[in-house]
């Protein structure tokens, strides 16, 4: 069935008008169609007239939920794809975000976007929690598998594609702009007290600064492919994180960003948590 | 690799206060011979360990590390090495999928009472890393691009 996006964003517009009219919410953050350049950018509503700038299409590729952060003690609408929920979802696991504060326009039945290859590793079609929804959920599965192109190459081929990418990286660090999981109050690459990771563009430093990223992101990354759509290098650093993604599937059977309740990969443990790999 | 032969690694060893360090404590009091190539860095428990430490241990240089806490169930705080327990798996983990060789990355439980086995594990892992020699740096490929690639306008 095809996907009807003017009926999704008259919806939109319907539920957003509504919410605000009520007084349920101070603000909704949604996409409209940029001034200047045509390309779908966020944008905040505090006044129902303004409701019906709010459209949906899709090449509404970014991550809305980070924004979320910034409006605590008041309430927010959002419009949110499933990925987004699942954001939403690892903030309230992380108690970075209130439950009574956010209201989610949640879009049923996502087809993934344009141009998102991480949308077809994508099982997640329906919004995991959503106040409000669009459209009527996908009831047949999708059957997904995370990719791995690079299972094949020996340890020493893998060092050198990896070298290759990351030297292309010219640390501007819009895939950390563009990640919901980076909401550090201060980012380890801009701390000098410890200085984790020197400052400078250079392979070192660049390795370094990815393999810490994916790092920070093990258990948290939700593989929405975010940072590689932002990157201008089109770096292919979601083969880390999508890695450390399925190992954790398959170790600790933890997919991150599916119930709120659940604590975070790296914020419990079991007693008999496995210890592959271990010196004995 | 070639001429390897006189090649005496670097390894970094982030022991846990409460029981590795004391091991290595005792395998020393004990006379016990093991490889001089650790430098061991004393830490409060094993779950202090930021994964950040470990990578950045490769950026500055070291040829492999090592990190010895409290056997599961012993931790000092209880729990801590639980914790570290999935951080370091996570770790291990990149690393390997990143390319750098899963000998480089060692983690072990060793209590204050087995000084020996201690001093047995130091051994295998300098045999470890020896066996796969000097780390050559995240950067071993040099920065600069190719020629060829910068004339083809890449």
């Amino acid at each position: 069935m095809e996907t009807n996006y003017s009926e999704i964003s008259k919806k939109i517009q319907e539920i957003s008008r509504k919410l605000l009219e009520e007084g349920r919410v101070d603000r909704v953050i949604g996409f409209e169609r940029g001034e200047f350049t045509g390309e779908m950018t966020p944008v905040l509503v505090t006044d129902p007239e303004e409701a019906e700038n709010l459209l949906f299409n899709p090449e509404c590729e970014m991550m809305l939920a980070k924004y979320l952060l910034d409006y605590g003690g008041s309430t927010t609408g959002i419009v949110a794809k499933p990925c987004d929920t699942r954001a939403i979802t690892v903030y309230l696991a992380e108690e970075l975000i209130k439950r009574d504060e956010i209201v989610i326009i949640g879009i049923n039945d996502c087809q993934g976007l344009e141009e998102n290859e991480a949308c077809d590793e994508c099982g997640v079609r329906n919004p995991v929690v959503a106040d409000e929804e669009i459209g009527q959920p996908r009831q047949e599965p999708v059957e997904t598998d995370i990719k791995d192109d690079l299972k094949d190459m020996s340890l020493g081929e893998r060092f050198a594609y990896f070298q290759e990418e990351f030297s292309r990286c010219i640390r501007c660090y819009a895939c950390r702009e563009a990640c919901f999981v980076c909401s550090c109050e201060e980012c380890f690459v801009d701390s000098n007290q410890p200085q984790w990771v020197g400052f400078s563009v250079g392979l070192r430093d660049n390795f370094t600064f990815h393999l810490m990223r994916a790092m920070h992101m093990a258990g948290r990354c939700i593989n929405c492919g975010a940072c590689e759509l932002a990157c201008p290098e089109a770096i292919n650093m979601r083969a880390l994180t999508r890695n450390l993604y399925r190992v954790a599937q398959e170790v600790y059977e933890f997919e991150p960003g599916l119930d709120p309740e659940e604590k975070t990969l790296f914020a419990t443990y079991r007693l008999n948590d496995s210890e592959q790999g271990f010196l004995d | 690799m070639a001429g390897n032969e006189n090649f005496e690694p670097k390894i970094l060893a982030f022991l846990c206060n409460w029981c590795s360090y004391a091991a290595a404590d005792l395998a020393g009091s004990s006379r016990m011979q093991y490889p001089p190539q650790i430098r061991v860095i004393r830490v409060p428990c094993s779950g202090r360990i930021d994964p950040f430490l470990l990578i950045r241990a490769f950026n500055s240089g070291a040829d492999g590390i090592l990190v010895s806490g409290c056997h599961p169930g012993d931790c000092h705080y209880l729990d801590g090495n639980y914790y570290a327990r999935r951080r370091f798996l996570m770790l291990k983990e990149l690393m390997q999928y990143a390319g750098i060789a899963e000998e480089r990355v060692n983690f072990t439980w060793c209590s204050a009472s087995e000084g020996k086995r201690f001093a047995a594990i130091v051994d295998r892992v300098v045999e470890r890393i020896k066996a796969v020699g000097p780390w050559e740096g995240f950067d071993s490929r040099g920065f600069i691009r190719r020629e060829e690639e910068v004339a083809g306008g890449n």
